[in-house]
């Protein structure tokens, strides 16, 4: 393939950390040819970013090249002069990075930042261009990512702009020199999903409209879906399958990519769990709850009479974007903040010393202390409980077989372990104290699709020998279409709709559930054709704007 | 929502009336319980138990401690501080003349500090475990242990061995016929009297003795800025800028510098303190004739009324000087304006 735009081939990439060399990349070879949608498919671990770092030419010191070459219209980038190299940077091809609140410094303007990116880039290319030419280009970049008043945006400070706009940003800073290739490293994946939704179809349009080529590098296969002609899949550092997107989404020739779009949980048709549920007595109940933060002129109400009951042995899932005041919900329910007004009523004690609940935060890389080892971070509950020598051992043995772990993981740190075993540990921790419900703040969040699953199935089975009660905060909506038994859709502090998990997908009520639902990145067209309809009118309605 | 930044500075201020009330009721408190007697130290051992009560009476050491107080601070307030019973002067007049020479001394050490500190933590942290940051550490870590007045004397010896020419003691050579200006500080002065040689004899004067009184918190600060930069190095805005393509050198000492700012910036104002006692020490030294030297003067004769003067405006240092830090701090940072809000 001469015509290609880009292309990899045999790329071998190899880090070298603390004297030991470890090979991420294995002969990677793949190409995007001019007005190509491709995807680079992979888990934690798989290389792709790697891969994107090593065409841009952003790999950290540690990373050596070893072998391969990579080809930008024809020509080997991997043995250019640095200087020349640097000049294809935002002009032959750009990067639109991912925004997890910190892609830009936060002392600085946004305008700074897109002014230094054009003026620097201008300078390469020999262009000149006074301040005011170039703070007109840049506006008229800013209204092509639609944000409606460039001024403002350019005259804001990172922290005063919302995570959609920065992202919209970020894709203009990409679009400045009216690069070939655009090279996308997972946009949207800390935002909401309705804004993910909204950043896919602009990068979608941009790229029609301007016929650059997209190499979009994601772990999400609903976004692959509905950004991707062809898709490349890794593991490991090595190309696993490569096809056109919807051959591999609907028939997948290896094992790997099969798994992977089986961990991912339907939107529709049988739910991945068939568990009975038992709906026993009320357990816990909270009666127009109101959470005020702040005093007088900076007074918020994150919360505004929220009614709910949590019955005994359900898994309860309230669901709602950042922001909508579902963890403060959970933390008044539990007892860790008073409500302003309302009240929590509990109608089970437990016995003397225990908690009623405990809860399972999102990250377990920073839920853990790094510094403590498996065996010292589950002693702190058991020490608490007033739990000795011999027999505070063979409950650690306990929780270990509970959470499915070899009891030889207790003398392990917390870096030593891979996500999904930290996310054990943490449930561990949390039923060390033997708590009657578990509070699961985004318990997957962190964790790659077919990892999910397997926590996912942990907890179900825990639910079962334990008899707990579950009630999980979430903004993954197909998940909790999978896992719950009956939701809650929170909006601005306000719960819009409840009900059994079943009849809200099959007939979602308010508009944002719509919505909510709507924006979910689905691997099926069949799925796509049967989301709910959202009009316009009701979208901008129930929706933050992320535009102006 | 934004926060007006003079709304904060008002409220610094209002907070900073407070905590000098609370700093006068203390000297108060603390030159009327420790032991010895103003009067009888005043007259020396010769006087006569009379005397000593007429001049206790006239000092109004028998009035009850409220009235004392109340009668004190309206002094104060004022701008009288009473006689210095050493000097035999008004407090005050002798504060007019030795401060600002302990601020010039001061202000050069804090631009001594910034000046060298910044840049070598800059350096330390850009060229991480090479060389350049194995010197600058040490050099750094030697200036945070070693006390201050090792290095004045070091200074003032390695000086008169190896450069006798050079002045190590005093303000300005006497044989100039200066005797200062309005605004008492030499520098300044010395230009508004067009003497340049005054300038260049001042500026003499002031090197060793601002350098050794800089010198801790040059490691400080270096340590702060190298430990700064080194953090915000792998922030993902680094990446940002670099993937486009910004030059280096942009992104080190444009984004970098400024964010990595704030820290020893803060760290500054509480360094403030130990400069102030620090300054103490020097000024003995280097016979500066400066405030801090009156101070200890005043403290060894039991002086009361210039003992509670200096430390008020050793504290009045302190305070103003966390005030520009502040102010400072929230010019350099936008997200310390929005607090309050949400």
């Amino acid at each position: 393939m001469t015509d290609a735009l880009l292309q990899v081939e045999g790329l071998n990439v190899s880090f070298t950390t603390y004297g030991r060399t470890r090979q991420v990349l294995r002969d990677v070879s793949f190409s995007v040819a001019a007005g190509e949608r491709v995807a680079l498919i992979g888990e934690t671990g798989s290389g792709k970013s790697v891969t994107a770092k090593a065409i841009i030419g952003t790999l950290p010191n540690a990373a050596t090249i070893t072998g391969g070459a990579i080809r930008l219209e024809g020509r080997e980038v991997l043995h250019m002069p640095p200087g020349e190299r640097e000049a294809l940077k935002g002009t032959a091809f750009s990067l639109i990075m991912q925004d997890p609140l910190s892609s830009f410094n936060p002392v600085f303007l946004i305008g700074t930042h897109l002014d230094d990116v054009m003026r620097f880039a201008d300078r390469r290319r020999g262009v000149r261009a006074s301040r005011a030419e170039r703070r007109d280009r840049i506006a008229a970049v800013l209204r092509r990512v639609q944000l409606a008043d460039p001024e403002r945006v350019m005259n804001s400070y990172p922290s005063e702009l919302s995570g959609g706009m920065r992202q919209r940003v970020l894709i203009g800073l990409a679009l400045l020199h009216q690069p070939k290739l655009l090279i996308a490293d997972e946009p949207g994946t800390a935002l909401d999903v309705t804004t993910q939704d909204e950043i896919m179809n602009l990068i979608n349009q941009l790229v029609r409209e301007e016929g650059m080529a997209l190499l979009m590098i994601t772990h999400n296969l609903g976004v692959v879906r509905k950004v991707a002609d062809r898709v490349v899949v890794m593991h490991h550092g090595d190309i696993v399958e490569t096809g056109d997107c919807h051959r591999i989404l609907g028939a997948p020739a290896q094992d790997y990519t099969r798994a992977l779009i089986d961990a991912v949980p339907p939107l529709y048709g049988p739910r991945v769990t068939t568990q009975a549920l038992t709906e026993g007595a009320p357990i816990v109940e909270a009666g127009a709850l109101t959470k005020t933060f702040g005093r007088r002129r900076s007074e918020f109400t994150a919360v505004r009479e929220v009614s709910l009951t949590l019955r005994k042995g359900e898994i309860f899932g309230l669901a709602g974007e950042s922001g909508s005041g579902k963890t403060t919900v959970a933390r008044m329910m539990m007892g860790l903040l008073s409500p302003t007004t309302g009240q929590v009523t509990f109608h089970e004690t437990p016995a003397k010393g225990r908690p009623l609940a405990q809860i399972v935060y999102q990250n377990p890389g920073t839920s853990l202390n790094p510094k403590r080892t498996v065996a010292q971070s589950l002693s702190v509950p058991l020490k608490a409980l007033g739990k000795k020598g011999a027999v505070r051992q063979v409950r650690m043995q306990e929780l270990m077989a509970l959470v499915r772990l070899p009891v030889s993981y207790l003398g392990k740190y917390p870096h030593e372990l891979s996500g999904g075993q930290k996310q054990r540990v943490a449930i561990a921790r949390a039923l060390a104290a033997e708590p009657k419900i578990l509070i699961l703040d985004e318990p997957t969040a962190a964790l790659d699709v077919s990892v999910q699953k397997t926590v996912i199935d942990l907890l179900l089975q825990l639910r079962e020998e334990l008899g707990l009660t579950y009630f999980m905060i979430s903004h993954d909506l197909s998940l909790m279409r999978n896992f719950c038994s009956r939701i809650a859709v929170m909006l601005r502090g306000e719960i819009v709709e409840e009900g059994a998990t079943p009849d809200v997908f099959a007939a979602p009520e308010h508009p944002y559930t719509r919505a909510l639902i709507a924006a979910i990145p689905v691997i099926s067209d069949d799925e796509e054709r049967m989301k709910p309809a959202v009009t316009d009118e009701e979208r901008a309605r129930t929706l933050v704007a992320t535009t102006v | 929502m934004q926060q007006h930044p003079m709304v904060a500075i008002l409220r610094r201020l209002g907070a900073f009336i407070l905590v000098l009330v609370a700093l006068s009721v203390m000297i108060f408190i603390l030159a009327r319980v420790v032991p010895g007697d103003p009067a009888r130290m005043a007259l020396g051992p010769a006087a006569s138990q009379a005397q000593v009560a007429q001049l206790r009476a006239e000092m109004g050491m028998n009035d009850p401690l409220l009235s004392q107080y109340l009668h004190y601070a309206w002094n104060a307030v004022h701008g009288d501080f009473g006689m210095s019973l050493v000097s035999q002067r008004p407090v005050t007049q002798d504060l007019a003349e030795t401060v600002p020479a302990t601020v010039e001394l001061v202000l050069a050490s804090v631009i001594f500090m910034f000046a060298v500190a910044i840049p070598l933590g800059v350096l330390t942290a850009q060229y991480r475990d090479r060389w350049v940051d194995v010197l600058g550490r040490l050099i750094s870590l030697t200036g945070v242990t070693i006390p201050s007045f090792l290095v004045a004397i070091s200074l003032q010896l390695l000086a008169a061995r190896f450069w006798p020419s050079w002045p190590i003691l005093g303000r300005l050579d006497h044989g100039l016929n200066f005797h200062g200006g309005p605004t008492g500080f030499m520098l300044i002065d010395g230009v508004l009297a067009w003497r340049w040689d005054v300038v260049a004899s001042a500026a003499q004067h002031l090197i060793l003795p601002a350098f050794a009184l800089s010198i801790a918190g040059i490691g400080q600060i270096t340590r702060i800025t190298r430990a700064a930069m080194l953090e915000n190095q792998r922030k993902d805005h680094v990446l940002t800028l670099k993937s486009f393509g910004v030059p280096e050198r942009v992104i080190v000492f444009r984004y970098l510098l400024k964010l990595s700012s704030i820290a020893p910036v803060t760290i500054m104002g509480l360094e403030f303190a130990s400069l102030i006692g620090n300054a103490f020490v020097i000024e003995m030294i280097f016979s500066w004739g400066g405030f801090a030297s009156y101070g200890l003067e005043a403290i060894l004769h039991k002086d009361l009324n210039a003992v509670s003067a200096v430390v008020l405006v050793s504290g009045l240092f302190f305070i103003v000087a966390n005030l520009i830090v502040d102010v400072v701090i929230t010019l350099l940072d936008p997200r310390q304006r929005q607090k309050g809000g949400r």
